[in-house]
């Protein structure tokens, strides 16, 4: 189950849904660092009405 | 199930003049445009203007972005270069990456020799891999690529309707089952 607040699509304003991590070596990691993988974490989200993509940031993993 | 049709669209990986994938990937398409309930397009790279002087989502293409982001899968018809990929086509798919997670792609490799880009298609595995694309078993081996087509571009060896309809059967079911999965399955 995802842990991720859920977003809306901003097409037609479906709950999306999170299906993936995944992270991203080629973006600005200046404030999005994460500590366990030494790059941005994001979340992958699609609508299940239209289809719609999006990526965001996630929240920052805790080293153990 | 969603019932809005499956784009996916025929992706030539090659700019080259005198490029033999031209006809594949018109042959391909082609039988892309038969299935029912999928929409396409064929993509040139060719005809896109990517800087040199920057690489990666910095160089993003508006269009080509969107035209990936709407897509649920992808077919890149890849020629053989010196065992590897062609650079240009890296650096295109390196634009995106939102847009292909848990996106199915298939591969048709194209050589003038008789293996029909197999290394090309083990070498871009793991690429495709890392932009979050799913990779399907079945590959179309375009062998011999110079010889296959008559002057007007048509298809002298038949066998090939069977093998690219058996692709693009496997690729149009995982195109599926991961559009359910990327819009109704939680990670």
């Amino acid at each position: 189950m995802s842990q991720s607040n859920k977003i809306t699509c901003p097409d037609c304003g479906a709950e999306m849904n999170h299906h993936a991590f995944k992270v991203d070596y080629g973006s600005d990691h200046s404030a999005t660092l994460d500590p366990v993988y030494g790059a941005t974490l994001k979340e992958a989200h699609a609508c299940p009405r239209c289809g719609r993509i999006e990526l965001r940031t996630a929240g920052k993993s805790k080293r153990h | 199930m969603s019932d809005r049709p499956l784009f996916i669209p025929v992706i030539l990986g090659t700019a080259r003049q005198g490029r033999a994938s031209e006809n594949v990937a018109k042959f391909v398409f082609g039988e892309v445009l038969k299935r029912e309930g999928v929409e396409t397009e064929l993509i040139d790279i060719r005809k896109m203007k990517f800087t040199t002087e920057d690489a990666g989502e910095a160089i993003k293409d508006a269009q080509f972005s969107a035209t990936c982001a709407r897509a649920a899968a992808l077919v890149l018809v890849v020629p053989e270069y010196n065992h590897g990929y062609p650079g240009l086509l890296k650096h295109v798919l390196d634009t995106n990456l939102k847009e292909y997670i848990h996106k199915a792609v298939g591969v048709c490799g194209v050589s003038a020799g008789g293996f029909g880009g197999t290394r090309v298609i083990e070498n871009l595995l793991p690429v495709l891999r890392e932009l979050g694309l799913v990779t399907i078993f079945w590959d179309v081996n375009f062998s011999g690529a110079q010889k296959l087509f008559d002057e007007s571009g048509g298809l002298l060896d038949q066998s090939y309707v069977r093998r690219v309809d058996k692709f693009l059967g496997e690729l149009i079911w995982m195109s599926k089952v991961l559009r359910y999965g990327r819009e109704n399955v939680s990670i």
